[in-house]
């Protein structure tokens, strides 16, 4: 039992090594570019933000409609007030309070709470849609190019087809037959993310496929699948992190849309579902709306930058 | 004859290019024996890489394609045999070193990785003992502080380091075979030099059989016992190199025997064959060589030339000697 266990770790440990030298380089060559390490150091606030902030805040899904469209810290609204005992308005200041920093929702939610855990699940559903869009991109971009000839044509055809395909549109489709389920939302967004991603990889693929180190590899008595898992992705690693970092955003993105327009799914309260809630009340409690916006804004920022700064920093032929 | 261990006989492969079929292998004969080191010569585009990528099947396909022949290799005809039966061969019974050390491995994977790799693809043995076999093949190629050297990226070493590591990979399976494409043109003189101190190692203390593919005369006659030379797809002479050195038959032969410069007289030009290789697509009728053979006759236009046993161990193709 513990010497099968062992002989696991030693097959998967020279596959799973880190080359430190190798990340240390790129990574000195990635601090050159201060905006990269803006977007990085804010992306490492959310996610630790996302993962132990819940912990913290108050329960987002509790209402209490005493405390209703309370401002932020710091800003102070008039609000009219409807007296039952007089039957009449009368308008009073409400100013921001400490327990509840961000102030609340027409609901009397804590829009803290609410943030955090919208920021939980708009990056859950950033990268696993993209982890489906990569992982599927990948497979059949370096396939084609690998296999050639009319698998590459059959395989790049579809991928045609894929992409001329309105995918917004499919989208709306499988929400209207499956009903606003997240989880369905996801996969339909990576399942169809993936064809820019394959193309990319095809045409890197298609000039390392050429190259003798694959041709070594066959005359060593190598599987195909050893040959493309072990020789060739590991070669495109560093262009499939760059697209994976540059198209989180997009992912993010496409979940808010989405449900702006009222297709999200409403029972989990991402950025994007906390966005739609907020346009109603613009009049009202402007702060609902524009803060998941601002997150969400300063999110896709963040992503682009590191995305750029990782670009160039792998990029041999740049001179940062 | 009972020590032959690899027969090619009337290889053809062809490339189904939109340009049109190119012959790059067409009818080449020749057989390897136990423990001996076979040459193939000829000038860029003859054919030798294509010959030995065939062994192997190692050619893009496609569109690359064995149109005809047989490579046999222990009752096995390699040239129609399952991809499955090759992969047991490759790099285990039939190994190829090639030519470039730079592109030849993985920039992405240590040195280690990738002679260990190909020696747990084929031998039962866990990564320990993969690694120290690793190491002592290194050792054995001469290379100083070889546990260190597996932990490097091929980029850390030097050419004639890797193509040590290239020949340790090689190795590394105990193959019976051994292929050499061009393994000294890429590197300097005195890294060629103990290249071929390997390669004569190891025919010594190996008794490895080797097909050794250069364009050099010279390191043909150092370590070559036999030596096919080859134009336009075909092998056009085959003898002992002593033979093919002191009494070469073949006009090309000569040819390219006439080239080697003499350093005992002083010349102002060096000597060359008129000429360049024929166009693969387009080869000229008859005798391939005939446009620039200086000794070409009205026939070598019309007829291929056919295949003519001047003695045990000397074959020749050229209608001059019918």
């Amino acid at each position: 039992m513990i010497r099968g266990l062992q002989d696991i770790i030693r097959k998967v440990r020279p596959h799973l090594r880190l080359n430190t030298r190798l990340i240390n380089y790129y990574w000195q060559r990635t601090k050159r570019n201060k905006l990269a390490v803006a977007g990085l150091s804010f992306l490492i606030f959310l996610v630790a933000l996302a993962i132990i902030g819940p912990f913290f805040t108050l329960d987002p899904t509790e209402v209490n409609f005493e405390e209703k469209n309370i401002p932020p810290v710091g800003f102070g609204i008039e609000q009219s007030v409807y007296n039952i005992e007089t039957d009449e308005f009368t308008t009073k200041e409400i100013h921001g309070t400490w327990r509840h920093p961000l102030g609340t929702d027409s609901k009397g939610r804590d829009m803290l709470a609410m943030i955090v855990s919208g920021a939980r699940i708009s990056l859950l559903v950033g990268l696993i849609a993209t982890g489906i869009a990569i992982i599927l991109g990948t497979i059949i971009g370096v396939l084609s190019a690998y296999l050639g000839g009319w698998a590459d044509n059959a395989l790049m055809r579809f991928t045609d087809v894929m992409m001329t395909f309105p995918f917004f549109l499919l989208l709306v489709l499988i929400v209207f037959i499956f009903g606003s389920n997240l989880a369905f939302i996801v996969l339909a967004i990576g399942l169809t993310g993936w064809t820019g991603t394959a193309r990319l990889l095809r045409s890197e693929s298609l000039s390392l496929r050429t190259r003798e180190f694959i041709t070594a590899a066959k005359a060593m008595g190598a599987s195909d699948n050893r040959v493309i898992f072990r020789h060739l992705i590991p070669n495109v690693i560093s262009l499939i992190i760059v697209i994976a970092t540059l198209s989180i955003p997009g992912v993010i993105l496409a979940e808010a849309a989405l449900s702006f327009i009222g297709l999200g799914d409403p029972t989990v309260p991402s950025w994007g579902i906390i966005l739609e809630a907020g346009q109603h009340s613009l009049n009202t409690a402007w702060w609902v709306a524009v803060e998941p916006g601002i997150m969400l804004f300063l999110t896709v920022l963040a992503f682009n930058f590191l995305g750029d700064g990782l670009r160039d920093a792998f990029d041999p032929k740049s001179n940062i | 004859m009972e020590n032959v261990i690899l027969k090619v006989s009337d290889l053809k492969t062809y490339f189904f290019t939109r340009g049109g079929i190119v012959k790059a292998v067409d009818g080449v004969d020749f057989e390897l024996r136990h423990g001996e080191c076979l040459c193939l010569v000829g000038e860029s585009g003859c054919g030798k890489t294509v010959t030995a990528l065939s062994i192997l099947r190692l050619f893009d396909s496609p569109p690359g394609e064995i149109v005809g022949g047989q490579i046999s290799r222990d009752g096995l005809d390699l040239a129609k045999c399952s991809l499955r039966q090759l992969r047991q061969i490759r790099g285990n019974d039939i190994a190829i070193v090639f030519q470039e050390a730079q592109s030849a491995l993985n920039p992405v994977l240590t040195i280690g990785d990738q002679i260990i790799e190909q020696i747990r693809i084929h031998m039962p043995v866990d990564y320990t003992r993969a690694r120290d076999r690793a190491a002592t093949l290194l050792k054995e190629m001469g290379i100083p502080s070889a546990e260190r050297v597996l932990s490097y990226y091929p980029h850390q070493l030097s050419g004639g380091m890797k193509q040590r590591v290239l020949i340790a990979m090689g190795l590394s399976c105990d193959p019976q075979i051994l292929i050499a494409d061009e393994p000294t043109t890429a590197v300097d003189v005195t890294i060629k030099a103990q290249i071929l101190d390997i390669f004569h190692e190891l025919k010594v203390s190996r008794q490895l059989s080797t097909i050794f593919i250069t364009h050099d005369l010279a390191v043909v006659a150092e370590i070559g016992d036999r030596a096919v030379i080859m134009y336009g797809g075909k092998d056009v002479e085959t003898a002992q190199v002593s033979e093919i050195i002191s009494n070469p038959k073949h006009p090309y032969t000569s040819g390219l025997i006439e080239c080697l410069p003499d350093v005992s007289k002083s010349t102002d030009r060096l000597t060359s064959i008129p000429g360049t290789t024929p166009n693969p697509i387009e080869m000229p009728k008859g005798c391939a060589f005939h446009p620039r053979c200086p000794k070409a006759m009205k026939i070598c236009k019309q007829q291929e030339p056919p295949e003519i046993i001047t003695s045990k161990e000397h074959k020749v193709s050229c209608h001059l000697y019918t």
